[in-house]
């Protein structure tokens, strides 16, 4: 599998500024460290008296805990401890939680367990394998309740309750309406419809969730851990734990992979620390495979569809009516988020005006949701681009013809859409241009009829298109309430420069930036633009707790821009300073002084001049040569808050602006479907992006593979699978099936740069788009390739058995 | 994800090694490759008393012809069997199965002693040791004896092998050189277990018809097995897609395996006869090709 790059195309008119760093094709500066094994993960780390824990996990979907025999246990030489859900309930608080508060989770299940896999009690040892030997010890007995795990059975009056607090099934329900959908579909020329099915998958990072909690000086618990959007969350941590905030030091290590699953993955080191709480000694809690992929929510949407679409009789869309059943599983530990995502892109890159959309958020037995690349905005693409490929069809134009007529045009941003968020920016049509350019889609389509006749083979082309936003404000959280408990209108992001005595770089951050989404490489990339310093030479460190200054991790796309935000304005603060005692010095006024290539000169006289080595020792060492009443030292912070939110109205009418920085991309997939065994695979693929100025391509280029192999796997090949007992069928990496480089076609990637007219340098985030075009293409491609069998995908993932059997009920009813 | 305690043997020798499956019997596993055995021990699905690690034992790495067959050691790694050009050509199928094998990296540490004694009906090694009527040959301090290989795999996972003995070795009939082999089976992934599998080695004679051919498939039941009703029924017969595929339909009458998520048992079916067609159809070619040369 590999990548390849297009040249970047500018479409502001050839107005971009000339920049030296940004956009330049560079290696990513975390890279050496990476590579040769001294990332410094969690489970590297050495302390002195470390403990283990390992975690009894549930084997039945829904049962009271009757009794929970630890004896057994606990008689082990070198089990420490073995603690309960009556532990938590007598010495914690429920885990943080944005969902409904009537349905409370805690790290072990309290009374009841409400999925396989969920955490019943934890036995604490010398080493994890004793740990293990004393889970096996353990004897628990359950009393089996129903197990509930068809959604829209779950939602029946009948079902069995999983949250008796809640008095039922229906964790959420609303339904928003943006103009008049009845009379946008009772008036079109065609309505289609469609029942779809988005099953779950989750991002799979090599690492797993993990953390070790010690308690240190002072009284204050010490956690490092690799999840958890710490910055941003860990006062939830801490009134879970029932300690002050400041008692509790969450520092970041190094994360290997999230694609959004540790956002807010708590309930790891929200344990851990419980359980060097209890214990009073440091504790390691690492997730195993097994733990990871049964309990630690990260599953992603489960969405149930019916949908209609209208269109003029040449082909322009009318209305959208959504009406969707989400699978969240046992708890809601986000609320709804995920469909706010959803909203923030309802329309598409389409210029229509009427909108439904109906959400039941339904609870059965299994995992909850977590965060995964989209956010539930993917699985809203899917359907969208599942209509309208249906209405091209049936009004007989091509994909991309469809598309373009509906497109909304460059000049009209920024463009406010039903619901009330605002696309920034953006030129779809050029970005359908650049991906027809990249590939010769009529040659393809020649080819497709070629090969049938001639050789017996079925070809399909998938054509797509996506918005991709960026940068959520989070409003999206609770906009679904009318009454929220907490309407939080924050999501900030910090940077802190520090030049040392020598003139050297210092970079801090404030988040768990670690989660694969090259935070070094762009932030030092932004600072080495600013003060034309080497990106390389810049040591970049990460905060913890109790220096952190306001951050929000990255999540929705969002960290790219907001980091260079953050250090863009800090080094305007530093570069101020710099400039102030270089005037000082050279008896010149600021005004007639500028920063280039890391020497501060006189504009027009750049032989007067001081290096930044020079301007540092007198800011450290020479106070006298400073203007007067200027501080000692070289540092500056600066938070950067989100640049365009605005609040919903009371109403509702009007969602207000959320995740206005939008992005866009085009992906074209030609496949080849053996009708036989069900195989799928790819004879091309082209995959244009416009994720505004481009920082770093080859980043970017990272991103869109990443993201794009990830939709591979979501539409062909990943199943969180649970069986209609409530048994979990994916457990291990022998069901789960993440696509390896054999699967994953090498992806022509292009980029087109439409700048963002609110953010630093015009960047858009870009880290999320291509998991969000490759289930439609490559929908559209398996269903173009056996279309004279009337395949039609209407479920993910599309499993070989689906398209052998449709082939072979469409030859049997021809007999 | 850790396995529970057990002592752990390292034997140096072939009779050290017999002797320690004498002593603990049902007690000890033995450990070769570890590609199926070590998952099991550290998700705890398998707790032996003693491990037997046979990775040491020099005497279980031999490749060669003897009496017509090719003796392959069950220590033999899969990727030197693989690589390994006397074996290719003694018995082809052995060539065009080994590369379905998981991926290089489970070759480069499996060995073929450990594959064919976990008996894993996916597995492609049991494929083609019952395709070609290998023999499968077991130690214990009683002695030395040999096993047909459609008596050898039992069931799920289960060999013929008594609670003292060890796999030391399978022998394989030599392939006759005007005789075609093909290997086909269709996995979700590039080197997950096949859904479905079939080796066939056929040869044809001058006027394209079967004079003699040997079908195994794996993946249908607990257990790879012949598909000796479509042998029968391919004999004498041309070789021609429709014959074959005509042949061929009736392996899905042989597929017990119930549904499960990667495969409905109509799709196993389906993708059973596919392959067999498939397999037969290229060996038949194969054939052709080697009468031709």
């Amino acid at each position: 599998m590999t990548a390849t790059q297009e040249p970047t195309a500018v479409t502001h008119g050839g107005t971009k500024p000339a920049y030296k760093y940004i956009g330049s094709d560079r290696k990513r500066v975390e890279d050496p460290r990476l590579l040769v094994g001294r990332g410094g993960y969690v489970a590297d780390m050495k302390m002195q008296g470390l403990l283990h824990a390992a975690i009894l996990r549930s084997p039945l979907p829904h049962a009271r805990i009757a009794s929970i025999d630890t004896s057994g246990a606990e008689a082990i030489p070198g089990v420490i401890a073995v603690l309960t859900g009556e532990d938590c309930k007598a010495h914690m608080n429920p885990c943080m939680n944005f969902g409904p508060s009537t349905i409370s989770q805690y790290p072990i299940a309290v009374d009841k367990v409400r999925y396989v896999g969920e955490c019943v009690a934890v036995v604490v040892a010398e080493s994890r394998y004793v740990a293990e030997d004393g889970i096996e010890a353990l004897e628990v007995e359950f009393d089996e309740l129903p197990a509930v795990t068809n959604p829209h059975a779950a939602l029946e009056p009948d079902a069995a309750l999983l949250h008796d607090e809640h008095g039922s099934n229906l964790g959420y329900e609303r339904t928003f309406e943006f103009g008049d959908i009845t009379k946008a579909l009772d008036d079109a020329h065609l309505v289609v419809s469609d029942t779809l099915h988005w099953g779950r998958s989750a991002g799979m990072p090599m690492e797993t969730s993990g953390a070790i909690a010690r308690p240190g000086t002072n009284g204050v618990l010490e956690v490092y851990c690799n999840s958890l959007n710490f910055s941003y969350l860990q006062f939830l941590v801490a009134g879970a734990l029932r300690i002050p905030s400041n008692k509790l030091k969450m520092q970041p290590v190094a994360a290997g992979g999230s694609f959004g699953s540790k956002f807010t993955a708590h309930k790891v080191p929200t344990l851990a620390a419980f359980l060097a709480l209890r214990t009073g000694r440091p504790v390691s809690y690492v997730e195993d495979r097994l733990d990871h992929l049964m309990n630690s929510d990260h599953h992603a949407s489960d969405r149930y569809y019916e949908a209609r679409m209208g269109f003029t009789e040449d082909g322009m869309i009318t209305g959208l009516d959504v009406d969707v059943v989400d699978d969240y599983g046992a708890y809601l530990q986000f609320g709804v988020g995920t469909h706010g995502n959803a909203l923030s892109q309802a329309t598409g890159p389409y210029r229509f005006r009427d909108l439904r959309y109906k959400l039941r958020a339904a609870l059965t037995n299994k995992c909850q949701q977590g965060a995964y690349r989209g956010f539930g905005s993917e699985v809203h693409n899917w359907v969208l681009e599942r209509l309208v490929e249906q209405g091209a069809k049936k009004l007989g134009l091509a994909p991309e013809e469809i598309r373009r007529r509906n497109f909304i045009q460059p000049e009209e941003f920024p463009y406010k859409i039903p619901g009330g968020n605002v696309y920034d920016s953006g030129n779809y049509p050029e970005v359908l241009d650049r991906a027809l350019s990249m590939i010769d889609v009529e040659h393809w389509r020649r080819e497709k009829k070629r090969l049938r006749e001639e050789e017996g083979r079925y070809i399909g082309l998938g054509i797509a298109t996506t918005q991709e936003r960026s940068v959520f404000s989070s409003t999206e959280f609770w906009f679904w309430f009318d009454e929220p408990a907490f309407p939080i209108t924050s999501s900030p992001e910090s940077a802190t420069i520090t030049i040392d005595p020598a003139g050297q770089f210092q970079l801090l951050l404030h988040c768990q930036a670690m989660w694969g989404n090259s935070p070094e490489t762009v932030s030092t990339t932004v600072l080495a633009e600013e003060f034309g310093v080497e990106p390389e030479s810049v040591n970049v460190s990460y905060a913890d707790t109790s220096r952190a200054l306001p951050g929000t991790g990255p999540g929705g796309s969002r960290y790219t821009v907001m980091v260079a935000g953050a250090v863009r304005g800090a080094s305007r603060k530093l570069k101020k300073k710099l400039i102030d005692i270089a005037a000082h010095s050279l008896e010149v006024s600021a005004d007639d002084l500028e920063l280039v290539d890391g020497r501060v000169q006189v504009v027009g006289a750049p032989e007067r001049s001081l290096g930044i080595p020079d301007l540092a020792a007198s800011a450290y060492f020479f106070a006298l040569n400073l203007p007067p009443g200027m501080e000692s030292g070289l540092e500056e912070a600066y938070t950067y808050d989100h640049p365009y939110t605005t609040l919903p109205s009371a109403d509702r009418s009007d969602l207000g602006v959320f995740y206005p920085i939008m992005g866009h991309a085009c992906h074209i997939a030609v496949m080849e479907v053996d009708p036989d065994t069900g195989r799928c695979s790819f004879l091309d693929y082209v995959a244009v992006h416009d994720a505004g100025t481009v920082v770093n391509p080859k980043s970017l280029g990272g991103h869109v593979t990443g993201g794009s192999a990830q939709g591979l796997g979501t539409s062909l090949y990943e199943e969180l699978a649970y069986d209609t007992e409530g048994q979990f069928n994916s457990a291990t990496f022998l069901d789960y099936l993440v696509p390896s480089a054999n699967e994953v076609p090498p992806f022509r990637i292009g980029h087109v740069e439409t700048p963002s007219p609110y953010t630093e340098y015009g960047i858009k985030g870009g880290g999320e788009g291509g998991r969000m075009v490759t289930p439609s293409v490559v929908s559209a491609a398996v269903d173009d390739a056996l279309a004279e069998y009337g395949m039609h995908v209407q479920e993910l993932p599309v499993r070989p058995a689906t398209i052998v059997e449709t082939v072979q009920d469409a030859i049997d009813a021809r007999q | 994800m850790k396995p529970p305690r057990f002592l752990y043997c390292d034997p140096d020798t072939l009779e050290e090694a017999v002797a320690l499956k004498s002593q603990h019997e049902f007690d000890a596993l033995v450990l070769a490759g570890g590609q199926s055995l070590m998952p099991m021990l550290n998700m705890r699905l398998a707790g032996p008393e003693v491990l037997i690690d046979i990775n040491g034992v020099t005497d279980l790495q031999h490749i060669g012809r003897i009496n017509g067959t090719l003796e392959i050691g069950a220590g033999v790694r899969q990727s030197v069997l693989e690589a390994h050009s006397e074996a290719a050509v003694a018995v082809p199928l052995i060539a065009a199965a080994m590369p379905h094998i998981g991926h290089i990296e489970n070759r480069h540490r499996g060995t073929v002693g450990g594959s064919i004694a976990h008996a894993d009906a996916a597995a492609e090694l049991p494929c083609t040791a019952v395709t070609l009527d290998a023999v499968i040959v077991v130690r214990s301090e009683r002695g030395e004896r040999q096993i047909a290989a459609t008596d050898f795999f039992q069931g799920f996972l289960t060999n013929a092998c008594e609670p003292d003995e060890l796999v030391v070795a399978i022998r394989y009939p030599v392939t006759s050189p005007t005789a075609g082999s093909a290997f086909t089976e269709f996995a979700r992934r590039e080197g997950d277990f096949a859904l479905a599998s079939a080796g066939a080695v056929a040869e044809v004679d001058a006027d394209g018809r079967f004079t003699s051919v040997a079908i195994g498939v794996g993946s249908i039941t607990t257990k790879p097995v012949r598909a000796r009703a479509i042998e029968e029924a391919l004999l004498g017969r041309a070789a021609t897609s429709d014959v074959i595929k005509d042949a061929a339909r009736q392996i899905g009458d042989a597929v017990t395996l119930s549904s499960d998520m990667h495969a409905t048992s109509r799709y196993r079916r389906h993708l059973a006869t596919t392959v067999v067609t498939r397999a037969v159809a290229a060996a038949a070619a194969d054939a052709q090709n080697r009468s031709a040369s």
